[in-house]
């Protein structure tokens, strides 16, 4: 027979679990909300954190429920965290410059550009470096970190006119009738556009939850280039909700 | 594994079905997907499409399966009705579905994007602005369905090679998302001039996502290479089965005169092709109509009808019946009706008889991809008279083994007709000397000259030497 006080903690401790999610949930819901016009890469990075903070620190205030010492855990937990950012410092800085990068540096795999006196196509953007082939077919390698630091020059054709909004959308999201939806609603700012290059989606990876995007645009002035990103961001959340409530509906 | 793994991409499917899944489900009871085609009955369940996808990619499979070179194909392919998979010959068709607004618009996109291609409506602002419009999204909608479907297929084959077919397709290697080989070819004519400016970029990174693009001739290779492609190109003749064309029996031959009013002692002009105005029928026609005066028994058989994209059971635009009225019309101007004979479509069989019935065969297009209609009249030694527009006119050798003659001119046209039908030497010297041209175009040298492309990209590996020798 189990005590009644034991009971009670468990059922205290499960409230708390629930509790927790029902939090995460609302936080997630409540950032894809009021963020719309955020790259929808970054906004989705940003729920999936704020997500997994809100569910350690339930799940902590839950096994102190259950009258287990978490203190000493989280002073070595803590205390490894520091030590292994201090062991890791230059190659974490190269990965959140790569994570930044992927969404503000203004360059990808194929472009032509100049950074530290260095200049090349970028054939490889690895989560540590870029890596550049010059005109006599030699590798540069440029740790990421230099990107967010340095003036890089691109110097590929029409560049100033790109706009490349990475998405990632969930794998059970329609891609086909997702992609129709986007080009429709870029296809309304053509006024804004370079005639010569419609709108175009690629697949950028797959996983098993998430499936990458990257929207390439071209802009008539580059004056207009962050209300384009902001509407397009917006209408690519509209897109993403509506399609996923039909899909609920279809469930129903 | 020692062959290839394929997968082959193309608009128009190998069958047409008559009946609808469910239809067929209740007429047989109990059909499981995937549906074996030699469980239904052609001509009343399905029938196979006309042109190029039943007469070259269909044997050039079965024939590469036959030989070893490759293993489970599966083919894709739009196909509004019937079952989403059917096999037949140990190839896999997966059928592509569209809804009926999609499939308008999808249908608008690319006969737009056709009739720019070939040079009609140039400057026209809906031609113009096409990849801006809500059809374009339509046609891409399509596009990714299909590469979807070839990612979906791959995780369960692992695909050697990508091989995607025509214009309706050429944004799929952009789409898909692997680094395996794609293989892309053209079928239409390519002529980088009539390109609208508009499109040339996207056009551009399209080819350019491909490893090959095989093109039909030399002239559009050329012009291919004029427009910026930066990958390998080739071309590569378009083939067919000759073994499949014999020689009909007298008694084919009379039910063929007999079924279409021809009397014994016409002197049979032929045109075969599908009803569409760049067959160039009013060309010859026109030219035609020249002629009956000096050869009173001269009679012009047209034969064909409506492409995939015509019919109601494909994407159901109604050109072809529109192009036959005008034809109709045509004739009536020029008091020809009763020597101008509109066969619709024919049979293998009926097509044999009209091949071995005939005296001289025409090829009228305005402009062509290439033109296998001149291959077939030749195995027949029959003589034809070329449109030099067409891509197969740079296998005529003018006065040698056919006769060119300038689509755009009906007096250059009835001048080539006369000169046959007045001369009887002539006539046969072209047919002989066509006959063998046509093995150009032999179902062998097309697929040695595909597997060499294969084996070109893929690569040699010691497990694939067995399989290219």
């Amino acid at each position: 027979m189990i005590p009644y006080d034991v009971l009670y903690k468990i059922a205290i401790f499960a409230v708390i679990v629930v509790v927790t999610a029902v939090l995460a949930k609302i936080f997630s819901l409540l950032i894809k909300g009021m963020f719309r016009t955020w790259a929808p890469v970054v906004r989705t990075h940003t729920q999936r954190l704020v997500s997994i903070s809100i569910w350690i620190l339930g799940l902590i205030f839950a096994i102190e429920q259950l009258g287990l010492r978490t203190d000493l855990f989280l002073l070595i937990l803590g205390l490894l965290g520091i030590g292994a950012l201090l062991a890791v410092k230059d190659t974490l800085e190269n990965i959140g410059a790569k994570y930044f990068s992927d969404v503000y540096v203004p360059f990808k795999v194929g472009d032509i550009i100049n950074v530290r006196n260095s200049s090349g196509k970028v054939i490889e953007i690895n989560p540590i470096t870029t890596v550049l082939l010059t005109d006599d077919k030699k590798l540069i390698s440029v740790p990421n970190s230099v990107f967010v630091k340095e003036k890089v020059v691109n110097m590929t054709p029409h560049v100033w006119k790109e706009i490349l909004v990475p998405i990632t959308i969930r794998s059970d999201v329609d891609l086909p009738r997702f992609e129709s939806e986007v080009l429709k609603a870029c296809n309304k700012m053509r006024r804004y556009l370079d005639d010569r290059f419609p709108p175009v989606l690629t697949v950028k990876g797959r996983g098993k939850k998430y499936v990458d995007l990257v929207l390439a645009l071209m802009v008539k002035a580059p004056s207009k280039k962050n209300e384009i990103i902001s509407n397009v961001n917006q209408k690519i959340s509209e897109i993403e909700g509506k399609m996923m409530r039909g899909k609920r509906k279809r469930r129903k | 594994m020692n062959r290839l793994c394929l997968c082959i991409s193309s608009q128009t499917p190998l069958v047409r079905f008559n009946l609808s899944y469910e239809d067929l489900v209740q007429k047989y009871r109990a059909l499981d997907q995937p549906v074996d085609l030699s469980r239904l009955v052609e001509g009343e369940d399905y029938e196979f499409t006309a042109g190029g996808v039943t007469r070259m990619v269909f044997p050039l499979l079965k024939r590469m399966l036959q030989e070893g070179r490759i293993v489970n194909p599966h083919w894709i392919s739009l196909n509004p009705t019937g079952p989403e998979k059917v096999t037949t010959a140990g190839i896999t068709l997966d059928h592509v579905q569209l809804e009926r607004n999609k499939l308008k618009g999808y249908g608008y996109a690319k006969e737009t994007m056709w009739k720019a291609l070939h040079g009609i409506q140039k400057g026209i602002e809906p031609v113009y602005s096409l990849l801006w419009q809500d059809e374009f999204v339509d046609y891409t909608y399509y596009n990714r369905l299909c590469s979807e479907l070839a990612m979906q297929l791959d995780r369960k084959n692992d695909f050697d090679l990508f091989y995607v077919n025509d214009f309706q397709q050429l944004p799929m290697a952009h789409m898909l998302h692997t680094l395996k080989p794609k293989i892309f070819r053209w079928h239409i004519p390519f002529d980088e001039s009539l390109i609208p400016e508009m499109w040339k970029q996207s056009l551009a990174s399209y080819f350019n996502a491909y490893d090959v693009v095989i093109m039909s001739c030399k002239r559009y290779l050329k012009s291919l290479k004029r427009f910026g492609y930066k990958g390998k190109a080739h071309h590569i003749y378009p083939y067919i089965e000759q073994d499949i064309y014999k020689k009909p029996s007298q008694r084919e031959v009379e039910e063929f005169n007999y079924k279409f009013g021809i009397r014994e002692d016409d002197r049979v002009v032929l045109v075969v092709a599908r009803l569409d105005p760049m067959k160039g029928q009013d060309r010859a026609i026109k030219g035609f109509a020249k002629v009956v005066k000096n050869f009173p028994d001269a009679r012009l058989v047209v034969a064909g009808n409506g492409s995939f994209s015509s019919s109601k059971r494909g994407i159901g635009l109604s050109k072809a019946e529109r192009w036959l009225a005008k034809l109709h019309e045509l004739v009536k101007t020029l008091e020809a009706e009763d020597r101008v004979i509109f066969t619709g479509h024919l049979t293998h069989k009926e097509l044999q008889a009209a091949y071995e019935r005939c005296e001289v065969t025409v090829l009228p297009s305005v402009l062509e991809g290439f033109g296998l209609v001149v291959i077939e009249s030749w195995l027949y030694k029959k003589p034809a008279i070329v449109s030099s527009m067409a891509g197969v006119a740079e296998l005529v050798k003018h006065e040698e083994n056919g006769l060119l003659f300038n689509p755009d001119d009906p007096d250059d046209l009835a001048k080539k007709l006369s000169a046959v039908l007045s001369n009887q030497s002539l006539a046969s010297a072209l047919g002989e000397n066509g006959f063998k041209t046509s093995r150009q175009c032999f179902i062998e040298r097309g697929m040695k000259a595909e597997a060499q492309v294969m084996l070109d990209l893929v690569g040699r590996p010691a497990n694939r030497r067995k399989v290219f020798g």
